[in-house]
Parts: structure tokens; sequence; C-alpha cells
């Protein structure tokens, strides 16, 4: 049996919209298991969004326990739901939510600062990561300056930097053209394959669901597909 | 864990030094609140100081065993303005005190002086050069700078560095002044004594003087040298208890009156510092003000960014921020205006003062030396570092509260 990296227990995530309390997430139950490649789906406003928040311990249940291998993060401190984040977890964004005030090397740099690690490994990791995703000529580029597949690429680097267990990805090809997008899914299913990362994608994109072996279908704050694929990837075709 | 966050201390300065100069203008403006504060404090708390070190140094010139007396009470306006004099009468009770061993009678007043075409009004005071030039050299500090001392009965006058340099421009020893219909000659130009009024005065023979003014009887105010082995206050106290008695005697005065100003260069000095010491805690209260509403604009400042930036935090509360890596961040964003505006105060002050004291050397209304001192330029900046940091404090605050998730979806 494979470990559980990520359980959710009964997760209820309640918002107030004036008087009337709406439920994003109405009582979720789901298993993360270490080295998966899974996929969520659904349509916008189905609370797949509050999900990955969830996942990412970048918000907390209004009911309900997320279990971190075991431990449950219920009472975490917000500083300690912080640490465990920038150690542990790596995030991809649509928007790729890089600072533009610094460069792609300031920006892969940055986990690491906050983690303490000294200027002359920071450096050294962030350029190799850099390299590895072919930008290792433009670390010294700000965002700006960036079309939005080398921005992901950045985004990319910065979520490794810390050698974290799981990657999360929000629409990580959301802003991108087709070809972009694909070159951004091949580097995820590489990671997933070569370094046994495990990778949770949001989307809404049935093409992308297609690299993964487990696709969780979530409609109005519930689960209500969660079926594995049998065959290899589609990175092999 | 607190470790950590020293150790990277110059990494989030360096993020902070970005952010500061991503918004230039902004950040110029927020600045220039600070800067007009501690300017404020820099150019006229040394000013000030520096006038207060040159009127006591003026006072000091004038010795320690030397006691001024003027009618009228010095805490009562009118009773100075009235134009009283001493009376030959005071001046006798003032020769025979306890403790005075010889007084200089001082008196002047305005004339007309003609020099070389140019007709100027003077203040003109005579002086008994035979008895009373050895308290004008070693007492009060006198010297002349060029020439020498009026000799005793002749039509010859000493006069200050002023009325050589401005009143009479080109004046020289040996030139001739016209004072009254009467030719006097230059004897000596005196070295500056330190005091715009004592600089501008002409000195003549104590008996050309009465002969000359009509003022035959008393003195504007005279000053006592004190025998050796007594106190200036004992002898000061004794001065006045006499003059009250002897007024009393002679126009029968029931109450205490104290018509009679009886000054000791430490009581004069006290008076100086006080009068100063208000003038400079008053201008502190003004510029802190000015600091604290520098202040108010940088939390301005601080909120705004805030919130512009509450994408930003999020993004690094998800890679793993900490909520106080999130306040030393802003904090040092804050403190770094208000240490700006510190530094930015502190050298327009310097050069402001520094010219108002170049400007007193070319026109010499009265000597001033800006008195910047090491102590007011590190409270300057440490005030104006505290203030920026104390305004940051809350919208650094607000920052770190930032749910990273509401603060992610923000847009």
């Amino acid at each position: 049996m494979t470990d559980v990296l990520i359980k959710l227990e009964n997760v209820w995530k309640t918002y107030k919209l004036g008087e009337t309390p709406l439920s994003v997430l109405r009582g979720v139950n789901l298993e993360i298991t270490q080295g998966s490649f899974v996929t969520i789906m659904g349509p916008s406003g189905s609370g797949k969004s509050t999900l990955m928040y969830m996942l990412g311990l970048l918000d907390t249940p209004s009911q309900g326990n997320i279990l971190l291998q075991g431990q449950d993060t219920t009472n975490f401190s917000e500083d300690k739901l912080a640490e465990v984040r920038g150690k542990r977890i790596g995030f991809i964004f649509q928007q790729f939510n890089l600072l533009q005030n610094l460069t792609a090397l300031e920006n892969v740099m940055l986990p690491m600062i906050f983690q303490g690690i000294s200027e002359g490994k920071r450096k050294e990791k962030a350029k190799q990561l850099l390299e590895s995703v072919s930008l290792g000529h433009r670390i010294n580029h700000k965002p700006s300056e960036m079309s939005g597949g080398e921005q992901q690429r950045i985004a990319i680097a910065r979520s490794l930097v810390n050698d974290p267990e799981i990657l999360i990805a929000d629409e990580p090809t959301g802003n991108l053209d087709s070809t972009t997008g694909k070159a951004v899914m091949e580097i995820l299913t590489k990671l997933h394959r070569e370094q046994k990362k495990t990778i949770v994608v949001v989307t809404h994109d049935p093409n992308i669901a297609k690299y993964s072996q487990n696709v969780i279908h979530i409609q109005d704050g519930l689960i209500v597909a969660n079926h594995f694929q049998e065959s290899e990837i589609l990175w092999q075709k | 864990m607190a470790k950590i966050d020293i150790n990277n201390l110059k990494e989030y300065l360096k993020i902070a030094v970005k952010t500061i100069s991503t918004r230039r203008i902004r950040s110029w403006l927020t600045t220039i609140g600070i800067v007009i504060g501690v300017f404020l404090i820099v150019s006229l708390l040394s000013l000030s100081q520096g006038l207060k070190n040159a009127v006591l140094q003026q006072l000091n010139m004038m010795g320690k065993d030397l006691i001024t007396i003027m009618p009228g009470d010095i805490t009562n306006v009118s009773s100075m303005m009235s134009g009283q004099k001493l009376t030959d009468a005071d001046l006798k009770i003032i020769k025979e005190t306890e403790g005075v061993d010889i007084i200089v009678a001082m008196d002047y007043t305005s004339v007309v002086a003609r020099y070389d075409n140019q007709k100027k009004t003077v203040l003109i005071y005579g002086a008994d050069w035979r008895n009373d030039l050895d308290i004008f050299k070693n007492d009060m500090g006198w010297s002349v700078s060029q020439g020498q001392w009026p000799s005793p009965g002749r039509a010859e006058v000493v006069v200050g560095s002023i009325v050589a340099s401005d009143t009479f421009g080109g004046l020289r020893v040996g030139n001739e002044i016209v004072i009254k219909g009467r030719k006097f000659i230059v004897a000596g130009i005196l070295n500056s004594v330190g005091s715009k009024q004592d600089d501008s005065m002409i000195g003549v023979d104590s008996n050309i003087f009465q002969s000359i003014t009509g003022e035959r009887n008393g003195a504007k105010m005279t000053m006592a040298k004190i025998e050796a082995g007594y106190s200036a206050d004992f002898v000061a106290e004794k001065l006045k208890s006499n003059l009250n008695e002897n007024r009393k005697r002679q126009i029968g005065q029931k109450e205490n009156d104290s018509s009679y100003t009886v000054l000791t260069s430490a009581t004069l000095s006290s008076i100086v510092g006080n009068v100063m010491g208000l003038i400079q805690a008053v201008i502190i209260g003004f510029a802190s003000i000015a600091i604290v509403v520098g202040g108010i604009g940088i939390m301005n400042t601080m909120y705004t960014s805030v919130s512009e930036r509450t994408k930003e935090i999020g993004i690094m509360k998800a890679i793993g921020a900490k909520n106080r890596t999130i306040i030393t961040i802003f904090l040092i964003e804050s403190g770094i205006f208000g240490m700006l505006g510190g530094v930015g105060g502190t050298l327009l002050g310097l050069i402001f003062a520094k010219t108002i004291e170049i400007y007193f050397q070319i026109h010499p209304l009265f000597y001033l030396r800006a008195d910047v001192s090491p102590g007011l330029i590190l409270f300057s900046l440490s005030f104006s570092f505290v203030i920026g940091c104390v305004s940051g404090y809350f919208p650094a605050r607000a920052a770190a509260k930032l749910k990273p998730v509401d603060a992610l979806r923000y847009e």
C-alpha cells in the first residue's frame, strides 16, 4: 500500500455572503498518495480552487481536518503553516505570481531566503534550476521582460528550490498557448516520473487531465467522480 | 528562529530598496515630509545654540568679578525704558559699598558724527582713560587692533571695529572725526568685542563727553569691580540693599521697590541660558510636530503600499514567508523613509545654518556661528528613523495579518 501524503477528512468551507451562508466545499474526503499525479477538474464555481488552497495549506477548513502524512494541521499556527508550505509544498499559479521587482534569479531564490539558506547555496541551486528549465541565459531579466512560457518556467523553478514533496499547480497552462502549455506539462510530467514528485494539477481542460493517473471531478463542492487511468500516460505517445 | 530573520535582514533590505526605487516619485514625496521637520530641527537648533554661545561668550569676556548696575527693574520693561540714570549719589553709594574695589561709570548717548562728508548717528561713551583703562583692558577684554588707546584729556577717540569697517568705511588711525562741531583724531581702532552695539561705539574722554553732551551728572550704567576675597553674589546683595535704602530715605518709598538692577556675570548667563533654552524648547516642539506629520505621511504611503502589494504579500506567504518576515520587510521600508528623511533634512539643515553663518560674517549684525553638535545630528537621525519605524508598524501588521488565500485572490 502506498503512503498517504495529504488526507482531507470531511472538509467544509463555508463563507458568509450577507446573511446566507455559502458552502463552497461540502464534506470533501480525499487522499493524495505519495508519488501520484492527480488532476482536479470541475467547472468554474465548483470549488476546485478552494480545494487546491486547502491541499496547499493556504486556507483552513471551516470544519473537518487536513492531515499531512498523518499529522493533523488544524491547530498549526500561521507561522507553522508558512514553514510547512515553504519546505514541503511548491506552488505554480495560472498568473505565474512572480514578484515583478525581482529578477528571475531573485524570484527563484526567494523561498530559500525564507528558509534561511546561505547566499552561496541559494545562488547555486537557483541557477541550476533555471538552467534545467532552459532559462540559464535569462537569469537577470525581470518577469516583465519575458514571455508567458518563460515566466511559468521561472515559477516552476521557484516551486522546486526547497525540494518539496508535492507540487500544486493551479491552471498552469491557462495563460499559455497550446505549444508552450504542452512544454510546461512535459516538465511537470518529467518531475513526476524522474524525481517521484507528487503533483496536483487543478484545471478545467480535459487535455491536461490526460497526463495524470488520477482524475478527480468536483461539482458544487462535492467530489462526484474519482477515477484512475490504467494506461501509461499521454506524454509517452 | 529569530536568528534566521537577522541573517536575512540584508536580503529583506534589498527587497525593500527595490520596492522603494520602483515607486520613485511617491518615495521622494514621502521622504520630503520628514526632511522638512529634520531640516527645521537641525538648522534652527544649531543657529539658536550658536546665538546662545555668542551671547554667553560675550558675557564671559566681561570677567567674573564685574557687577553691572543699572537703574530700573530688569523684569519691568517700563522702568527700563524710562531713561532713568544713576545719580551721582548712587554712584557714591556703589563706590563705598563693602567689597567694591573700583567702579566704571558708563555714560553714553547718540550723537551725529561726521567723517569725510558722511554724517551718521553713532553712540559715543565717556571713559576715564586714566583710571578705567585697566578695567576695559583686563576685565572686559577690550583691545586695540590698530593705533593705541586715547590719551587722557586729549581730543582723541577710540572707535569700535564696526565703526571703521562699516559705519565710516575706510576710517583709519589718524583720521579726523567731527562730533558736535569739535574735531577728534582717531587714536585707535578696537578689536571686535563680540557685540554689534559695543563694536559700533566711539569712546571719548569722560570730561570731553560731559562738555559736548551736557550730561554732567550720573551715568546710564556702572560697572563695579569686586575687591579680592569677596563673592560677586555677596557684593551684589549689598549693593542692592544699600541703593534701595538710600532711595527710601530720599523719597520715602514704603514698598521695597527694587528699582535697581544689579547683575553679576553668573546671573546674566543664567538669564540668557533660560531664555535661549525656552526658545529652543519651542523650536523642538514645532519641528517635532513637523516630523510627526511627516510620519503620518509615511503611514499613509505604507498603507497604500500594503493594499497595492496585497497579491505580492500573498505570494510571499504562499512560498513560505512568516508573519514576522512580512512585518520586517515593511518596517525596513518605512524605516528607510525615516532614515532618508533624517539624512536629507540634516544635510539641508547644515547647509542652511552654514549659509546663515557666512551671511553674518559678511554682514556682521552680530556674531553667529552655527553650533552643530554630534548629539544634535544623532538625535535627528535616530528620531526620524524611529518615527519611520513607528509609522510603518501598523501598516506592516496589517500586511502580515492578511490571509494567504485572500491575498492571492486579490486582483
